[in-house]
């Protein structure tokens, strides 16, 4: 079974990037552009492992990380941001993994399969 | 000075003090013929010296968000002071409250705003007189994550509280939810360490664990949940409420039943009673709109106007009536040839002619009609009424009789 990947992430030509770049990995790929699409995906297409970005209209990474965390207890997540000063937010302790955006996908790859594995033992 | 953030958990259901909270979260339950329940819990929290201030309310708090922002509203916000109610914002989550410690969780963004060095959370249940600030001294002094205000109950009670286990220094290595089994105080194999629900928290430790704990299963309760899993990996003390009980006589009492909340009422018409309400650097404030002054009329044969042994509030009429043992709130009227005994009436209550009332509440703003008798026939008012165990007969607000 392919793992599914859902990225919420607001800026389209990224967006493609992940999904292009983690299908290449083989994993099933979801996206959302803002953190209420994220919700449904979330609901709807039972993904294993969330990429969130923080800064994004109608409901930022913040909210939405609260929202996920409260539905869907366990499923990890890693935060994917340009923005440094997200750690002020307590509520970004939430999250699994934090990984700094690049068009360099590397790190992120590593976090993913890293989160993955530990998720099969849980 | 280290920033601290008091936040009140405010929500209790108060399920086994029904009727009396059929329209009125328990901390709102009035208390001592003029208080409310929470009014103690503030009261300490102001004359500790606490000045931001926040009480989680969530089922029927109508009743005790009006009273907080009626009574409360005494601090000065220019000062960055502030007593409010917060109700469930279901800003994180769209469910109510599902324990203690996901209460404070869904308010994560509160605690961001307010940036605190502590959090003193506090329950808005319990009646007692206490000086935070000795805790925090403590906690401080310390230098640990989380203290837990601990006092000492009868071993028999163990099944009520969460009872603590601590080594020679106080440091909490065992904690057992309502055991039957109890660890009890070392050299005292009568007594346990019970958990008054008193928390003084590192902010930063608070957090992390209570994400952790949002991201497991778990009854999110900070006695089940939070203070087992830190015993293991945090520092954790408990204080001992001998050292910061403002009244000296150790009373703490959770009114968790409708007999607890009459035994804990009819004390305080005791000659000296175990709370003292006369401390005046140390006053239990509440609101209380203006009234006048209670009044006893009739002297003339067979028809005398007495209160005897009684706590009789302002705006209080004794028409020819007699009331004993008894408390009486605000704006109270007792009509002639009335009998009031044992007896606990709230607000505007209206006792008519020749009736004869023993051994029963009555909620606020009830007309008592000539001739009625409760508290005498126990089959009549079980029909009625609620009647407990020990046989209090309960008449709820806004009945019609």
């Amino acid at each position: 079974m392919k793992k599914k990947i859902l990225v919420v992430e607001d800026e389209e030509s990224l967006r493609l990037l992940y999904e292009e770049e983690l299908k290449a990995e083989g994993y099933e790929v979801l996206t959302a552009g803002n953190g209420r699409e994220a919700i449904q995906q979330l609901e709807t297409g039972k993904p294993d492992l969330i990429i969130l970005d923080i800064v994004m209209p109608v409901m930022d990474g913040m909210e939405t990380l609260g929202r996920i965390v409260s539905k869907e207890r366990k499923i990890p997540i890693i935060l994917n941001t340009s923005y440094s000063g997200y750690q002020q937010d307590f509520m970004s302790w939430a999250a699994d993994a934090y990984v700094t955006k690049s068009h360099d996908l590397t790190e992120l790859k590593k976090k993913i399969r890293e989160l993955l594995e530990k998720g099969k033992t849980r | 000075m280290k920033k601290v953030l008091a936040m009140i958990l405010a929500g209790g259901r108060g399920e086994r003090l029904y009727p009396l909270t059929r329209d009125r979260a328990k901390p709102a339950v009035p208390f001592g013929a003029i208080y409310r329940i929470i009014d103690f819990t503030l009261s300490n929290c102001l004359h500790s010296g606490m000045r931001r201030i926040y009480a989680l309310t969530q089922y029927k708090s109508t009743s005790l968000s009006r009273h907080i922002q009626l009574g409360w509203n005494i601090l000065s916000a220019p000062l960055g002071e502030f007593i409010e109610a917060i109700p469930a914002q279901q800003r994180i989550d769209e469910h109510w409250y599902q324990g203690t410690a996901d209460a404070i969780f869904q308010n994560i963004y509160t605690l961001q705003v307010e940036r605190p060095d502590l959090v003193l959370i506090l329950s808005g249940d319990h009646i007692y007189k206490m000086d935070y600030r000795k805790m925090i001294a403590f906690h401080l002094e310390k230098g640990v994550d989380l203290t837990v205000a601990a006092i000492r109950m009868d071993r028999k009670l163990s099944r009520e509280f969460g009872v603590i286990e601590v080594d020679g220094d106080w440091r909490i290595v065992g904690f057992q939810e309502k055991p039957e089994e109890p660890k009890t105080i070392p050299g005292d194999p009568g007594g346990i360490l019970a958990s008054m629900g008193i928390y003084v928290f590192n902010t930063e430790v608070l957090v992390r664990r209570l994400i952790e704990d949002a991201r497991s299963d778990s009854s999110h309760d900070f006695g089940k949940d939070i203070i087992p899993i830190m015993i293991g990996k945090d520092q954790v003390f408990a204080f001992d409420f001998r050292q910061g009980d403002r009244g000296g006589t150790g009373y703490w009492r959770d009114v968790g039943s409708i007999d607890a909340y009459y035994e804990a009422n009819m004390d305080l018409i005791s000659v000296i009673p175990q709370l003292n309400l006369y401390d005046s650097q140390w006053p239990i404030l509440t609101y209380q709109p203006t009234s006048p002054p209670a009044k006893t009329v009739w002297i003339e044969e067979g028809r005398v106007g007495t209160a005897l042994n009684s706590i009789i509030s302002n705006g209080c009429i004794i028409s020819g009536g007699n009331v004993k043992r008894s408390i009486l709130s605000p704006n109270v009227t007792v009509h002639s040839f009335a009998e009031i005994e044992d007896s606990i009436l709230l607000e505007g209550v209206d006792v008519g002619r020749k009736t004869k009332i023993k051994r029963t509440i009555i909620d606020k703003e009830v007309q008592i009609p000539p001739g009625m008798e409760i508290g005498y026939h126990q089959d009549e008012d079980e029909k009625r009424f609620t009647v407990t165990a020990s046989g209090i007969v309960v008449v709820p607000k806004g009945i019609r009789l």
